[in-house]
């Protein structure tokens, strides 16, 4: 699109944007740069963006604490969590959307699931879990506290219900037809699900994947009460670092840089497969 | 041979698509079903191409049904009406999907798709997305999907609908000869007289869920069972004069409103009442007004078609679509006179083509 504008209203424009940018980005960039501040130059005022960079803060989160393994432990529950969730969630979308199963009261039963706060749920989750663990499911699957498996269960229940309604409209968007046609053409309904509708949905499915790993890799609440120490997430990590002798605001800085990597390749990836306009030019324009 | 037989379907618990229907598709022939919008001829397809299930009734591939057999399994090529087209692959995937469904060769797979985009004039588009296609470029594209491989059956809804008049005269033709080569069994479906006219070995005329009538062109052309046919096929459509039958020398005579006499009928259709004639445009010559035998009637609308005319004129209880050479000019409401030919008459009663030796039963 070519478009004249007036030099002064451009320079506002950007003005404004870089404005935005500034308001989201700071954090991230404050974050970043007090990871690599000695310990005098962080809490100063006024404070300080020319000092002299180390290395210390990531050392001490790293080898000291072993921060890794705590990003071991949200990578193994976050993205098995995801993966049962887009897994189950595209079924049952699928089904909800083609054969409206339940009339749309299920589906908004599945949702009303959400609404329900995750504080009054935490007590009961923690003596569920707890006695699952004890039983011979419970320990082969690793469902007890401090175990991964109890973290995963809980995160797929408060993730479903949205992931669930997320998809069944971009379902609803793929016509009827796609698949009939797919069929006459010699897929069976399995292979029409793999070669037609899923590649059509892979926009949606890829929202709803960023949206969960994004959900389970912030998560506090339930990874703060569920583990102690073997199956500690990132969040709780970080939040070892508030000791008894203080808040060890460099080494914090240092553990979330790290944690946050990850999720930015992440969504960088996924990016490309979030463009609506896939599903363009399906139906008759 | 595919045949429907006793064929209902109901969408939910009101909507009725099919009544009752009976239909025999004879192997290598060229279907048309013909029908206004709604009349059920996407869920005739639907039932062939094994997509819905008929609430009762059977249908049968050479006398074995074939209601439980899954579409993948039917061996049926469709084009779809809202083209159904695989947006997330490019023309060239699409085309070869169902031949890579069928395992065929990549390099076998690439001969065909180029011939076929080459028949349906779109080389040019080959890698694009169908979202960045034109209408009739998306159409072609169902089209070419439908026909690139070898199929028991083709069922093609509206596949040319949506074309620009000049290309959908060539795809016409295309289709008709393509047809002749492949000496394939096709079903299409059009909301276009002239379409099913000229592209049919038989047509199908369907009405709210009804076949009205089965027959070659020219048998629905020149015996139309009633009169939902008759106004349905040839365009213009025919005229109809309301008239009575009086008893005439040796069988009976017809009479208009105005008491013209216009033709003769047999003598069983005196006494009827609902009784009707249908006219071509071509039967009806314009004539001085006033003269002896003929039909005053006032010029109501010209449509000008450049090689003819199509003039509205009503007779005052009906109006007759007449075609004029273009020479002559008329003006809206002129009176002319109306010499209709009594031997290219239709006569109805109570809508349905009147027999002979009709029962009374169509007596009011």
């Amino acid at each position: 699109m070519q478009r004249k504008t007036s030099i002064p209203l451009e320079v506002l424009r950007y003005g404004a944007i870089f404005l935005v940018l500034g308001f989201f980005v700071f954090p991230i960039f404050w974050m970043v740069l007090t990871s690599f501040k000695p310990e005098s130059a962080i809490m100063v005022s006024p404070p300080r963006f020319l000092f002299t960079p180390t290395l210390d803060n990531y050392y001490h989160a790293i080898v000291d604490k072993n921060f890794f393994f705590y990003i071991k432990n949200t990578l193994i529950i976050s993205v098995i969590s995801t993966a049962i969730v887009v897994f189950i969630g595209s079924l049952a979308a699928y089904s909800f959307a083609r054969y409206n199963v339940g009339d749309g009261h299920i589906l908004f039963f599945i949702l009303s699931t959400k609404m329900m706060p995750a504080i009054a749920v935490i007590l009961p989750y923690f003596l569920i879990f707890r006695d699952v663990g004890k039983t011979a499911v419970g320990k082969a699957l690793h469902l007890g506290l401090d175990q991964h498996g109890a973290l995963i269960v809980s995160y797929v229940m408060f993730n479903l219900p949205f992931a669930i309604w997320l998809l069944v409209s971009f379902f609803q968007d793929i016509p009827r037809s796609l698949e009939h046609s797919a069929r006459l053409d010699g897929l069976s309904r399995l292979q029409v699900l793999r070669k037609v509708t899923f590649p059509l949905a892979a926009p949606g499915i890829a929202v709803t994947a960023v949206f969960t790993l994004i959900f389970c890799w912030n998560e506090f609440l339930f990874a703060y009460i569920l583990t102690r120490k073997l199956a500690s997430t990132v969040t709780v990590g970080v939040e070892s670092f508030f000791t008894l002798q203080g808040i060890l605001w460099g080494p914090v800085a240092a553990a979330a840089t790290i944690s946050v990597a990850p999720m930015l390749v992440f969504v960088l990836v996924m990016q490309r497969y979030m463009v609506r306009g896939l599903t363009f030019g399906a139906v008759r324009g | 041979m595919y045949a429907l037989v006793d064929v209902h379907k109901r969408y939910g618990l009101r909507t009725v698509a099919l009544r009752r229907l009976n239909l025999e598709i004879r192997t290598g022939e060229f279907f048309v079903l013909y029908g206004p919008a709604g009349a059920g001829k996407s869920t005739i397809l639907n039932l062939l191409a094994g997509l819905t299930k008929p609430t009762t009734g059977d249908v049968r591939r050479n006398g074995q049904s074939i209601v439980h057999v899954p579409p993948e399994r039917r061996d049926a090529a469709m084009a779809f009406e809202n083209y159904a087209l695989y947006s997330h692959l490019s023309v060239a995937e699409n085309l070869a999907f169902p031949l890579r469904a069928a395992g065929l060769p990549k390099a076998e797979i690439e001969t065909r798709v180029n011939r076929i985009a080459g028949v349906l004039g779109i080389p040019h588009v080959l890698h694009r997305r169908p979202g960045f296609l034109s209408g009739g470029q998306r159409q072609r594209v169902a089209l070419g999907r439908a026909i690139i491989r070898p199929a028991d059956i083709y069922l093609l809804d509206e596949p040319i609908g949506h074309l620009d008049a000049k290309l959908r005269h060539r795809m016409r033709a295309e289709l008709k000869a393509l047809a002749v080569e492949m000496k394939a069994t096709i079903v299409f479906t059009t909301t276009s007289s002239k379409e099913a006219l000229a592209l049919a070995d038989r047509i199908g005329i369907l009405n709210a869920g009804r076949l009205e009538q089965v027959g070659t062109p020219a048998e629905l052309y020149n015996a139309p069972a009633n009169t939902f046919v008759a106004s349905f096929i040839g365009d213009p459509p025919m005229s109809f004069l309301s008239v009575t039958a009086r008893p005439d020398d040796m069988a009976a005579a017809l009479y208009t409103a105005d008491g013209q006499r216009i033709g003769t009928a047999p003598a069983s259709a005196v006494g009827l009442t609902g009784l009707q004639v249908g006219i071509r445009s071509n039967a009806i010559q314009m004539v001085e007004p006033g003269a002896a035998g003929t039909l005053a009637g006032r010029v109501e609308v010209v449509e000008h078609l450049g090689h003819s005319n199509i003039a509205v004129i009503s007779t005052g209880k009906d109006e007759l679509q007449v075609s004029t050479e273009a020479e002559i000019r008329l003006r809206p409401g002129e009176t002319v006179g109306l010499q209709i030919d009594p031997a290219k008459l239709h006569l109805f009663s109570g809508g349905a083509a009147f027999a002979d030796a009709a029962p009374a039963r169509n007596v009011a």
